[in-house]
């Protein structure tokens, strides 16, 4: 859990809101990303969507098909600085991923148990759903926060007393904690 | 054009419950003479006063012929039993001087948040309404212009859903309802069928997508092709559509996704459309300093629609100047991501692409078809209704005319009750 923090100083260094994230495979490091919402004007760009597209476009280049990525998803673990979004936390069981850990909360909008807890399964009707693969992926995941939640506390103070340059002017009140 | 047979229904915070199946208190009631009306009154206010219950009207006055009968609330009473004996002593005290004869009835608990709820409350016994102020346009109706430009895009979506994907997948289209421009139109792309799309040219030289200049063309004929089509399509297969269905992805067969070298399981219609409204905003305003529009930062939350719109009313046409030109009018100014815009969606959002909605700021979302599976704005979880959200958009539901949207109910119906 060092990896995940250096890609949020990476944003915080290229004035994003410092939230970073990586996946790991057998304890491996497969895929990084970090928060480029500014950059991309996409509000969308999470650290854990860069992650996952890097993580895609690699298993697409070696021509995985979609059944043999899924299955790859489901022994990934995400590590990320802040607790995913309710974007984040819903995307996840789409994908099948394991194990989720994340640093600290996010009271604003926080889908891990903040303000939804999507962890615990969005699970489709029974009727609709056809293999024990699709029950796995409706179902949820683990996830455990609090995983050095001070560091990622500490670089969001960071940001907001450097400032949103970004941000719309006149400055809108600057949510604390805010994922974007 | 006309918007006959299309509805618009808002799609508030919180479930509403049917006008006639609204909950109710069991409160003690009684008769009482006209001239101890003022007094009676005066002093339940303060032995029994109904704090949560300022809906309710104290005093029910009734015209029979010959005179006016009047029936005050006591107080509450017990939900469990129907003893006139559990009333409060001070409440108990006032019968005899008074000449009460105390029976049990029912009020509404809860104040009515439409006409017809209030209605119906008053049928039991008379309550108060108050309809809710909203800053946001349209929650309170639609005029008949406004109208009639959410069900052209709803077309636009409808048309971009149906032609050439087979089966029917989910389109999402952004449009500036303040200049009713497209900024984005897109369809779910887990599975591109085309080429893949280069992102440095999905416009045209004024920065519209090729959508734009023909919604003005739209006649009643064709789109009543397009009405018939997804009437057709909606009786089809509805697995390719990402946000009913955002768990199947894994299930396609390995030889289309040999052809196609974009796929990717995220893609949904919203998303996409969101990263095309971004790439539109890089093209235009390649310059990141670039100050954003005022205007747009005041909409920010949604607040003062009413400065804006004026001013682009004298400019309906400005999609056809060129890139300078409409760089240069008021209202081409920078925004601030989504702020003020509208997206139309055939169907619902999953809660994945309605929180993206949020994050982009959105600022109200039109569907035509509910998602039951996983739908995040009213069937699994409602994110309209999430106050800790640092932006909040209006919903609401497009009803088609005819019978497409009833088709897909009832076909939606069946299968949740199969499980």
């Amino acid at each position: 859990m060092s990896f995940a923090p250096h890609q949020a100083k990476l944003a915080l260094e290229a004035l994003e809101v410092p939230v970073g994230c990586v996946i790991l495979e057998d304890g491996k490091v497969i895929a990084s990303g970090r928060n480029r919402t500014n950059e991309t004007r996409n509000a969308t760009r999470h650290a854990e969507m860069e992650a996952i597209d890097e993580l895609v476009g690699q298993w697409r280049t070696n021509r995985l098909s979609p059944s043999q990525v899924a299955e790859k998803f489901s022994k990934c673990v995400l590590y990320v600085t802040c607790e995913p979004c309710i974007m984040c936390a819903s995307a996840l069981p789409f994908l099948g991923i394991k194990e989720v850990y994340y640093g600290c909360a996010n009271d604003k909008f926080g889908g891990c148990g903040s303000i939804l807890s999507l962890h615990l399964g969005n699970s489709p009707p029974s009727g609709l759903i056809s293999t024990s693969d699709e029950y796995q992926r409706g179902k949820g995941y683990k996830c455990i926060g609090g995983i050095k939640a001070e560091e990622a506390v500490s670089l969001f103070k960071c940001f907001y007393e450097q400032g949103n340059p970004n941000a719309p002017k006149p400055h809108r009140p600057v949510v604390q904690r805010e994922r974007a | 054009m006309n918007s006959d047979g299309w509805k618009i229904i808002h799609i508030p915070e919180k479930p509403t419950l049917p006008p006639e199946h609204q909950p109710t208190v069991k409160v003690y009631a009684s008769v009482i003479k006209p001239k101890f009306a003022n007094t009676i009154v005066r002093q339940l206010c303060k032995i029994a006063p109904m704090e949560d219950f300022r809906h309710v009207k104290r005093v029910r006055k009734k015209v029979i012929p010959g005179e006016t009968q009047l029936t005050v609330i006591l107080c509450l009473a017990p939900e469990n039993n129907d003893h006139l004996n559990d009333m409060p002593s001070d409440v108990q005290k006032l019968v005899d001087p008074y000449e009460l004869s105390p029976f049990i009835t029912e009020v509404s608990k809860f104040a009515a948040v439409s006409k017809e709820g209030w209605e119906e409350q008053c049928k039991i016994w008379p309550t108060s309404f108050h309809p809710p102020t909203y800053n946001i346009d349209g929650i309170g109706g639609f005029s008949e212009e406004d109208t009639q430009s959410i069900c052209k895009f709803m077309r636009v979506a409808i048309d971009l859903a149906v032609s050439g994907h087979q089966p029917l997948v989910n389109a999402a289209v952004i449009v500036d309802p303040s200049v009713r421009r497209i900024i984005a139109s897109e369809t779910d792309q887990l599975y591109p069928s085309s080429a893949p799309r280069d992102m440095t040219i999905p416009l045209n030289e004024t920065g519209e997508s090729i959508h734009c200049q023909s919604i003005d063309g739209i006649t009643n004929a064709s789109s009543d092709i397009c009405l018939n089509s997804i009437r057709e399509k909606l009786n089809g297969s509805l697995s390719a559509v990402t946000c009913l269905n955002p768990w199947q992805w894994s299930l396609q067969p390995d030889d289309d996704t040999e052809k196609c070298s974009e796929w990717h399981p995220l893609r949904h219609a919203s998303i996409v459309a969101i990263e095309s409204s971004s790439a539109r905003d890089r093209y235009l305003f390649p310059n990141s300093s670039e100050s954003f529009g005022p205007d747009h930062s005041q909409l920010s939350n949604a607040g003062s629609p009413a400065k804006k719109q004026k001013t682009s009313s004298h400019s309906p046409d400005v999609q056809n100047d060129s890139r300078e030109e409409t760089l240069g009018e008021l209202s081409m100014e920078r925004p601030y991501l989504c702020t003020g815009y509208d997206i139309f969606l055939l169907w619902e959002p999953c809660t994945m692409c309605a929180m993206a909605l949020v994050h982009q700021r959105i600022k109200r979302i039109f569907y035509a078809f509910p998602n039951p599976t996983a739908g995040g704005l009213g069937s699994v979880h409602r994110l309209q209704g999430e106050r800790s959200l640092n932006h909040h958009y209006a919903v609401f539901r497009v009803l088609l005319p005819g019978d497409a949207h009833n088709a897909l109910d009832q076909s939606l119906k069946h299968i949740a009750s199969e499980s």
